[in-house]
């Protein structure tokens, strides 16, 4: 009770108070409303392409066999346990965001070092018994870094992105970009008013 | 809080400081908002001309209005803030930091000044800036032709077609001094109504018609290289119309074209040292860029120098061409996977390794350029001197080919190394020749070496009066080329942009 009486404003100043927390959580809201945030938690491929510029990689996977099988999350977020899933969601989200935000994404965009760990994990998780006949299922992306052996991308070039990395490289690809964030009965009000 | 209101009461800066931070927080929530909503919208902004350009126009100014993301690109060609290792696209005085250059040119304008190359939007300034050109006072005035605008403007296919193909190349290289004003720009490779790259210089397509290819067949791919091919070529001045010329008959490699050469019996200029009848490489590019790797999987000219860029929903040319090590990320690693580091390092190995063999050539070529002349001192005769003059010719030749075009070492490296190591070959043997000569005419000794080791030496060695030379481009730039800037903007060639 003490601290929330050290927390809560005095009388005199409520009014203001309530006003800027109202400004603070309105404009949070509305980021996070026309950010789609909330999507961020499910696994559905076209939360990836909520930034438009993931649309070469949603094209791309979508021409793949891997399409039948595995999403985005299936290979690029850990599958140890929930929590590892979600705090590298977390971790990785973030630093896209920021990335995003302030033009800073790269015309091709390679995967980093704790991304091909993880993809590489997801290989072996999925292909484990295809893998126990060559020998390659123990190899890490840490191994594979230090020579000793091979990443499963290294040989299967094309899988499922394709060669080309440009984010000019599929430039008429029919990818599901968000729809416009305002919604339809705003604009309906503002077509029957314009009438 | 009871304090802070106190606190504030006695010091009111808190208050405002409370005020101010609020604000900026909000502020900075605001923009991010907006970031966020403006990031949403590009993805579904598309590109569209925003108006008609007319027939032949040069001025680039009025394509940008049109085409604002390509044209701020090509802009940039204007930047000299890029090195690499061997190259960038800052002005670097050549003949300076490789003096022996200076006696391998010995009689041809090269020898008075060669610098490194800069972007697109340098090339008129460059062009009238170069002691090569001269200083001409009157449009009957030497030393060039016309044919040495061909490569810089978009007013040369303009003008070409409005006094015709043959006059222009005639006529002298100052006569056009109000005419050629815009630098390399859109309408040398742009269609204005279509915007496909089309080919608007005739030697390119003379050179396909003689190899009996029709060039308006060529797919939109290779068009990405041919634009460039208009201009980055081997090519000659042919006969006394100094009508341009690509020597491509006989073939594209360096001996192919030298077979054509020969048997046209052309040569550049006679050296003035060794009395060689030489050849000088323009910038065989193209050519030896069909030698690479690169190329033969099919990769154009634009793929590296130009690669397609995103802002946003809408993809575009970077029309900023320049070195792809600027740029690796959207060039080198759009198929390769590797770091940038690993693949600049893959670029300057290939880079040092032909480099090496060239600084061994451009030595012995030097040497034997002097040791002919001495020779010629000693009493040689014509007869005498056949042979050696002969491979001299060839062995620069190879190095010229080799050197010339910039990108050579990268864009065959395999190539390159072929052709400067017979370069390496040739002058050994010419050597060789020379001394047999002497030692007919009684000399067996070590020819005495001229101290080489800066420009100002080199070129005072081989006889030229470089203090004349800079006085009267002086005076050039100082009256005459600002007289035609004047009538360039009377004739209305110019956009203002100043």
């Amino acid at each position: 009770m003490k601290l929330l009486k050290k927390i809560l404003p005095p009388p005199q100043w409520r009014v203001a108070v309530i006003v800027a927390l109202g400004v603070f959580s309105g404009l949070g809201c509305y980021t996070f409303y026309v950010s789609k945030a909330y999507s961020y938690l499910s696994d559905k491929p076209e939360v990836c392409v909520n930034c438009h510029i993931m649309g070469t990689q949603y094209a791309t996977w979508f021409h793949s066999s891997h399409r039948e099988r595995a999403t985005c999350n299936d290979c690029h977020v850990p599958h140890s346990s929930a929590l590892m899933k979600y705090a590298f969601k977390a971790k990785d989200g973030m630093r896209h965001a920021a990335l995003f935000t302030l033009r800073l994404e790269h015309q091709s965009i390679t995967i980093g070092d704790a991304g091909a760990s993880v993809v590489q994990q997801n290989c072996i998780r999925c292909h484990t018994v295809l893998n126990q006949d060559v020998g390659l299922a123990k190899v890490t992306f840490e191994m594979a870094k230090k020579n000793e052996g091979k990443v499963c991308w290294e040989c299967h070039r094309e899988v499922p992105h394709g060669r080309m990395r440009s984010l000019s490289s599929t430039p008429n690809a029919i990818v599901p970009l968000p729809e416009s964030p305002v919604p339809d009965w705003l604009n309906e009000l503002m077509a029957s008013k314009k009438k | 809080m009871i304090n802070l209101s106190e606190k504030i009461k006695q010091r009111p800066w808190l208050g405002w400081g409370l005020f101010g931070a609020t604000m900026l927080v909000v502020f900075l929530l605001g923009l991010l908002a907006s970031s966020v909503v403006e990031r949403r919208a590009e993805a579904t902004v598309f590109k569209v001309a925003k108006g008609a350009i007319a027939k032949h126009e040069s001025r680039n100014p009025l394509w940008g209005e049109v085409y604002p993301l390509e044209y701020q690109t090509w802009e940039k060609t204007a930047n000299m803030d890029f090195e690499s290792e061997f190259n960038g696209n800052k002005p670097h005085d050549v003949l300076e930091s490789r003096p022996k250059m200076v006696v391998l040119w010995a009689g041809y304008a090269f020898s008075k000044d060669y610098a490194a190359p800069r972007g697109h939007m340098h090339a008129i300034e460059d062009v009238v800036g170069t002691l090569r050109t001269g200083s001409p006072k009157t449009p009957e005035d030497g030393p060039q032709p016309g044919t040495c605008w061909t490569c810089k403007s978009p007013d040369v296919p303009r003008l070409m077609d409005s006094v015709g193909i043959e006059k222009f190349y005639k006529t002298k290289w100052g006569a056009w001094g109000s005419e050629v004003v815009n630098p390399i720009g859109c309408a040398d490779c742009h269609d204005p109504n279509t915007m496909n790259l089309t080919i608007t210089r005739p030697a390119l397509v003379e050179a396909f018609q003689r190899a009996g290819k029709d060039i308006t067949k060529a797919t939109h791919s290779e068009m990405r290289s041919l634009v460039c091919a208009q201009c980055h070529v081997e090519y000659y001045f042919k006969g006394d119309g100094k009508y341009l010329t690509f020597p491509w008959d006989k073939g594209t490699s360096v001996e192919a074209i030298e077979t054509y050469y020969d048997s046209v019996k052309f040569t550049d200029w006679t050296h003035s040292l060794s009395k060689a009848p030489m050849l000088k490489a323009q910038h065989p590019d193209f050519e030896i860029f069909q030698m690479g790797i690169h190329a033969q999987r099919g990769v154009s000219c634009a793929d590296c120098h130009m690669p397609y860029k995103s802002e946003g929903g809408v993809k575009f040319t970077d029309h900023h061409v320049m070195s792809p090590l600027a740029k690796i990320n959207s060039t080198c690693q759009n198929c390769h996977r590797e770091t940038e580091e690993t693949l600049r390092n893959n670029v300057y190995e290939r880079q040092r390794k032909a480099n090496e063999i060239r600084n061994r050539l451009e030595d012995e070529l030097a040497k034997v350029h002097v040791e002919a002349k001495f020779a010629w001192d000693k009493g040689a005769t014509e007869a005498q001197m056949e042979p050696v003059l002969k491979l001299l010719r060839q062995a620069q030749w190879r190095w010229d080919f080799a050197v010339a075009s910039h990108g050579a070492s990268f864009h065959a490296p395999v190539e390159i190394q072929r052709i400067l190591s017979h370069g390496i070959d040739k002058a050994l043997q010419a050597r060789l020749a020379v001394t047999k000569v002497l030692a007919k005419n009684g000399f067996t000794g070590d020819v005495p070496m001229p101290d080489l080791s800066n420009k100002a030496k080199a070129q005072s060695y081989i006889g030229l009066d470089m203090a004349k030379e800079r006085a009267a481009k002086k005076v050039f730039m100082e009256q005459t080329v600002p007289q035609w800037l004047k009538q360039a903007r009377e004739k209305n060639r110019l956009v203002s942009t100043n």
